[in-house]
């Protein structure tokens, strides 16, 4: 496969990735930010929304940060999944994600930045012209989306991506810096639907770093990933699950590829624990979780199967935190 | 220690100490095959067969072949001849190839799955500045086809796109991008046609057929081939102590390997093709590139790259090989074409998507009365091997068992999807699936053991199947008496904890197709074998035999230099080009290492003889008082009275030079004279019974293989490294079947994982333990009694997982792949049938033996004994399919039993009855419809 031609930048400094941005959108070119590749570039090849340029993030110290509290956007998967000194939780889905040469290259930035996934997208440019396109890569057409057909105002395909869940049952937070500044968002705020739009980044800005709370070292972690094979395959559905060991409203769930953006279960803790005196009854938390998802019909398992996981991972995953069998 | 020098004279040169030239003495030394061992290594008995006074046991008897035996290559692990070539990067794949002045092709693929093309206009793709040449359908009207009986392909489409991704035109550029660039400047009008995805469809009348027959065509539908083949006494089956319904539904798989087609084609300058493709099947390349380019075959050298893996995947003529021809003779450049994974899945050629039925009965002595298959096939767009498929679904079901009565029918059917075609363990992995797992069915409803009940019902060597197929040696109770002690069978099988599971499969399959695919000129042999060997004493094959991984030029050196008692590193083995390679059929049905190791060895035989001629001459001594051992020639009594392989070598070669022999191999004529008896025919057949043990983690569905006893018999293991090899990557092959490899069509037909992610390969987490158990029955016409190993060993994977599962579950599953979603449905559906609510209340199925059991183990242990005198030929009687059920083997079963059928048409009153498959016999061919008009 051709790779299609772009201009790759390399700044040096945060500020000087900014400037760039900001002049390259004042001229009217489109780009996009790269740092380890290994989604972006397997879409360039496919012509999925090629640029004309491409900013390397490879080259800004500060975002290779790792700290017990701070994570740059450059550190790789390989480098989390054997770190010391982040949280546990992290090290485990880290080393959970595509395979270990992936992982040399991919990043923490690129994985919560991932693209939304969907098997009439993620395919080459001759096949998708066989589908005559769809909502989200249109090709000026205004295509339907082939998941669910007749509307071509929604995109549903799911983000894959497995370590916001866990950043996220930590509470987690990512600073993002622009042409016009930086801010610090929740990182459930930081996605927004629908596929398309996938989070809140406007353009010209990039994430920068992830910043976790002091407390997040006290707290129990654990990660349950369905995929059909060990490597290799993005979850099917996925549940981060943590708490501060005997403190059920410290409880946090979130979930992962089983809609267009990772989810955090709040609500639904909180009205378990509600309804339950505060005490966490496993089983019927992981129904509400259950019930609380709609995947659709765009990866490798089928929808109906993968909503039935949830249950069961969440199970698992609560059962890992309260040390149960 | 000391022993015979090779060369005398050899590094002592012809000079003096003080550098002067000895009078009469030659300047430099004689040629020598000392090297850095000088020194003969003793005979290495442990290799010889204890028949022709070695060590070597041979518990299955006697072979033609022990008295070539030498000791040399013979049964000894050793890497394989391109293994270093491979390791350093230094093996010239298909796209390894550069030319100068090449330029790149690309090909304009279908975007419809089924579409009349109206016109195409080229001549924006021409205005381009950079492009070299366009060619579509109208440059090569010529139709050809893998089987003579079905061409039904064209370079390019002519008319008609069959399938999305299939071929419209192509073109060549100065490079890739603009070779991109300018398929998306072609203009076509289409007139879409009315698509066929499900193959039952494809069973009714179309207003537009995908392929038309003429007047063999049958009806409208779009029936590629359909089959009926009944054989015995049917009325067994009417009253059953045990039976087995199962209707099976396999998703098509592709052979997945690591190379990508390519192609480079050149019109040298003396206008003669040259075309670089990894090809399984050099040969029919070669024939197809004579029809498609109306040039004759010896203006054509089809020069075979390393192939990077085939596994039955690129052993048809490819369209896009004509197309770079093409290109090529346009341009006046070499034109290179690679493909991307996603065409690699286009042109597919894959395992057939399957619809399996398959009921089967006992009678009360555990006899298995019959076996009723209906196996309708998916063929895609074009028919490739289906033809062969189409038979092979049903006929390769009839061994390893003795059958009271065999039903079969199956039907191909055309659909707007990629090409199905022959993938490893052709046509018969599918149904071997289906029946092992009906086998254990019945066992468990006659409380008897799965094994047992196997043991007691094979039929022995040198016998008859009831499709008329000779068996010769059969290692089928060996290779399951081993798993069974191999994996504690008896302590485990219906005694593990829920979750965990062990189960059993067994596997038969061709050692070489008996008939060959083109059989033109009359007699031709289906191996040929040429070796030269010149002064400098290195031994030179030439094969057409193409090697694709599987080590077969490996093979070749070895039996060579067995034969010729030489060390494999002075057999060199040329099998590149067809203008060098003597005619070899090809790479498929499991038939180089037989055929071509036959032919290399009645080669070598040549040689040799031209050698102990020479030596005869030297020392005085008959042939057959001379022992050959190591480069050297010498009286059996007294190794001092020798000569060096050398001497006699140039002995033999004075006044005539090189010595030259060549040898072949034809398959005996077999079998019987019924319509498609030839399918599934074969001189020797390989058998396998395989123990797997499962983790089915049942809230998920989620089934890991752990463990996997592979006993694979393979007549006699040339290299056993190659045989473990060949095992183990069968047991990946066939897990990713079971377990999660398919090709998906999503609901608008198109093909939704044609890249590696999607497509679920096993990674290396998922591979289990495995443990190769060579069994070596010792074939009388196998090269030194060998077998095939490449493709049988894939068989027995699936059932003994899928009956595993069962083990660990309770729950029956007829699915595949067995994907977690598939086996959490299954398990869903029994709580519900079961009234159990958690999946971790579920109870494993247990066995109490029952009445029969005893009666079986009996049997097997009376059948042990008729088996090893068949096998060690003390007992040379007639045996054939019916003596288990009483009848006599010298007297034709029909004239014994009123209603022994033999049929390869279904009678009037059966028609109601078929299965799926079999109703494509309600239709009529055109032909006979004409007649009823």
């Amino acid at each position: 496969m051709l790779m299609p031609p772009f201009e790759l930048h390399h700044p040096k400094s945060v500020a000087e990735a900014c400037e760039l941005a900001g002049s390259l959108l004042e001229q009217g070119q489109a780009f996009d930010w790269v740092a380890g590749g290994t989604d972006v570039l397997p879409n360039y090849k496919w012509r999925i929304n090629p640029k004309p340029h491409v900013i390397s993030l490879a080259g800004i110290p500060d975002a290779f940060t790792l700290s017990a509290n701070e994570i740059g956007c450059m550190v790789t998967l390989d480098t989390l999944s054997s770190s010391e000194i982040v949280h546990s939780l992290l090290r485990e889905a880290a080393s959970k994600v595509a395979s270990s040469l992936i992982r040399k290259s991919a990043t923490v930035g690129g994985n919560l930045c991932l693209d939304t996934r969907c098997f009439w997208y993620n395919q080459s440019e001759d096949w998708r012209r066989s589908i005559d396109w769809c909502h989200k890569a249109d090709c000026g057409t205004g295509a339907d989306c082939r998941v669910i057909p007749n509307q071509n105002t929604l995109c549903v395909a799911t983000y894959q991506g497995d370590l916001a869940p866990n950043f996220m049952v930590l509470n987690a937070s990512v600073l993002i810096v622009g042409p016009n500044g930086e801010r610090t968002i929740e990182l459930p705020s930081f996605y927004q639907l629908d596929g398309m739009k996938k989070n809140i980044l406007e353009e010209g800005e990039f994430l920068l770093k992830v910043i976790l709370p002091e407390d997040a070292s006290q707290r129990e972690g654990c990660y349950q990933k369905l995929r059909v094979r060990e490597s290799w395959d993005f979850p099917e559905a996925g549940i981060a699950a943590s708490w501060i060991p005997g403190q059920s409203e410290t409880l946090q769930i979130a979930s992962t590829a089983l809609e267009s953006i990772p989810k955090e279960h709040s609500e639904q803790i909180r009205q378990h624990l509600e309804s339950n005196d505060g005490s966490i009854d496993i089983k019927s938390m992981s129904i509400s979780i259950q019930k609380s998802v709609k995947p659709v019909n765009n990866t490798a398992l089928p929808p109906r199967y993968r909503r039935s996981m949830v249950n069961t991972l969440t199970k698992r995953a609560l059962k890992g935190i309260m040390k149960e069998n | 220690m000391g022993s015979y020098h090779q060369q005398p004279g050899s590094n002592k040169g012809g000079q003096r100490r003080d550098g002067k030239r000895v009078a009469g003495k030659q300047a430099f030394p004689p040629p020598g095959s000392g090297g850095s061992e000088p020194e003969m290594r003793p005979r290495d008995l442990d290799f010889i067969p204890e028949t022709v006074g070695g060590r070597e046991p041979k518990p299955a008897g006697d072979h033609i072949h022990d008295r070539d035996r030498t000791g040399t290559a013979v049964g000894k692990p050793m890497a394989l001849v391109d293994s270093n070539a491979k390791v350093t990067g230094q093996a010239w794949y298909g796209d390894d190839v550069r030319l100068k002045g090449e330029a790149i092709g690309k090909i304009l693929r279908s975007p419809h799955h089924y579409a009349r093309i109206k016109s195409i206009d080229t001549s924006r793709v021409e205005a381009l500045p950079g492009v070299l040449a366009v060619a579509t359908g109208e440059d090569a009207p010529n139709r050809f086809g893998v089987l003579p009986v079905t061409k039904d392909e064209h370079a390019m489409a002519v008319e008609k796109v069959r399938h999305v991704g299939d071929l419209v035109a192509c073109v060549a550029a100065v490079d890739e991008a603009t070779a991109i660039q300018a398929l998306s400047l072609f203009d076509i009008e289409w007139e879409l046609l009315e698509p066929v995805f499900d193959p039952k469809k494809g069973l009714e009348d179309h207003d537009e057929p995908i392929h038309w027959r003429g007047k063999y065509h049958l009806a409208r539908t779009n029936v590629q081939k359909r089959v009926f083949q009944e054989f015995g006494d049917r009325s067994l089956v009417k009253t059953p102590h045990a039976s087995s319904h199962g209707s099976w539904t396999m998703a098509g798989v592709h052979h997945g390997f690591t190379e990508p087609h390519a192609v480079v084609a050149h019109w040298d300058p003396n206008g003669r093709l040259q075309l670089y493709t990894p090809q399984q099947v050099p040969h029919y390349t070669h024939r197809a590139l004579s029809t498609v380019l109306d040039v004759p075959m010896h203006q054509i050298n089809v020069v075979r790259t390393f192939v990077g893996g085939g596994f039955g995947g690129k052993s048809d003529p490819f369209p896009h090989e004509m197309c770079a021809a093409i290109l090529a003779r346009k341009a006046g450049r070499p034109i290179r074409i690679t493909f991307d994974r996603e065409e690699v899945y286009w042109i597919n050629r894959g395992r057939h998507p399957s619809h399996i039925d398959v009921k089967m009965t006992a009678d009360e002595e555990g006899r298995i009365s019959g076996f009723d298959i209906d196996a309708l096939i998916d063929g895609g767009g074009f028919a490739s091997f289906g033809h062969v498929t189409s038979y092979y679904n049903g006929v390769l079901a009839t061994a390893p068992y003795e059958l009271g009565s065999f039903h079969y029918t199956g039907a191909r059917v055309w659909t707007n999807k990629p090409a199905s075609g022959a993938m490893r363990g052709h046509g018969a992995v599918n149904t071997r699936c289906a029946v092992e797992v009906g086998l254990d069915e019945m066992a468990e409803q006659m409380a008897v053991d799965p094994i047992d009940l196997r043991l007691a019902n094979l039929l022995p060597p040198h016998s008859r199947t009831i499709s008329g197929f000779r068996i010769t040696s059969n290692g089928m109770r060996e290779a399951l008496t081993r798993v069974r002690e191999g994996s504690d069978w008896d302590n485990k099988f219906r005694q593990l904890p829920l979750g965990k599971g062990i189960g059993i499969g067994c596997g038969f399959f061709i050692s070489g197709s008996g008939l060959p695919i083109h059989w033109d000129p009359k007699n031709f042999p289906h191996a040929t074998v040429h070796i030269q060997v010149d002064m400098d004493g290195g031994v030179t094959v030439h094969t057409g035999a193409a090697d694709i991984g599987q080590g077969s030029t490996t093979a070749v050196a070895q039996v060579v230099a067995e034969v010729l008692a030489l060390p494999v590193e002075m057999i060199h083995v040329r099998s590149h080009e067809s203008d060098t390679s003597p005619v070899d059929l090809g790479s498929y049905s499991s038939r180089v290492t037989f055929m071509n190791a036959n032919a290399a060895i009645r080669a070598a035989i040549g040689i040799r003889d031209q050698l102990l001629k020479a030596a005869w001459e030297m020392l005085g001594y008959h042939p057959n008082v001379l022992v050959l051992n190591d480069r050297r020639i010498y009286y059996k009594h007294d190794p001092a009275i020798g000569v060096s392989y050398l001497q006699a070598l140039h002995k033999a070669q004075e006044d005539t030079g090189a010595l030259i022999a060549r040898g072949a191999y034809r398959s005996p004529p077999m079998g019987g004279v019924h319509k498609g008896a030839a399918a599934g025919l074969a001189p020797a057949y390989s058998f396998s019974a395989y123990v797997a043990e499962v983790d089915v983690d049942v809230e998920t569905g989620k089934v890991s293989c752990t463990n996997v006893w592979a006993a694979h018999d393979c007549g006699k293991a040339l290299n056993p490294l190659a045989v473990r090899g060949q095992i183990i990557g069968s047991c990946h092959m066939g897990l990713g079947q079971v377990l999660s490899e398919k090709m998906v069509y999503g609901r608008t037909g198109h093909l939704q994982n044609a890249n590696l992610l999607e497509y679920k390969i096993p990674s290396v987490h998922e591979m289990p333990h495995v443990e190769p158990i060579i069994v070596e029955s010792s074939d009388p016409e196998g090269p030194f009694g060998a077998k095939e190993a490449g493709e049988g060993p894939l068989l027995p994977i699936l059932p003994a997982v899928v009956n595993a599962v069962y083990d660990a579950t309770g729950v029956r599953m007829r699915d595949l792949p067995l994907t977690p979603d598939v086996v959490y449905k299954g398990i869903q559906k029994h709580l519900k049938k079961t009234g159990v609510d958690d999946p971790l209340d579920l109870t494993p199925p247990t066995l109490t033996h029952g009445p029969l059991q005893k009666g079986l183990v009996e049997r097997a242990k009376e059948h042990e004994v008729r088996d090893r005198l068949r096998q060690r030929s003390e007992d040379t009687s007639a045996y054939v399919n019916g003596v288990l059920f009483g009848f006599d083997p010298n007297i034709p079963l029909s004239e014994q039993v009123e209603g022994w059928r033999e049929a390869d048409e279904p009678l009037p009153e059966q028609l109601a009855e078929l299965g799926f498959a079999g109703r494509a016999w309600l239709k009529k061919e055109q032909r006979h419809m004409e007649d009823d008009a």
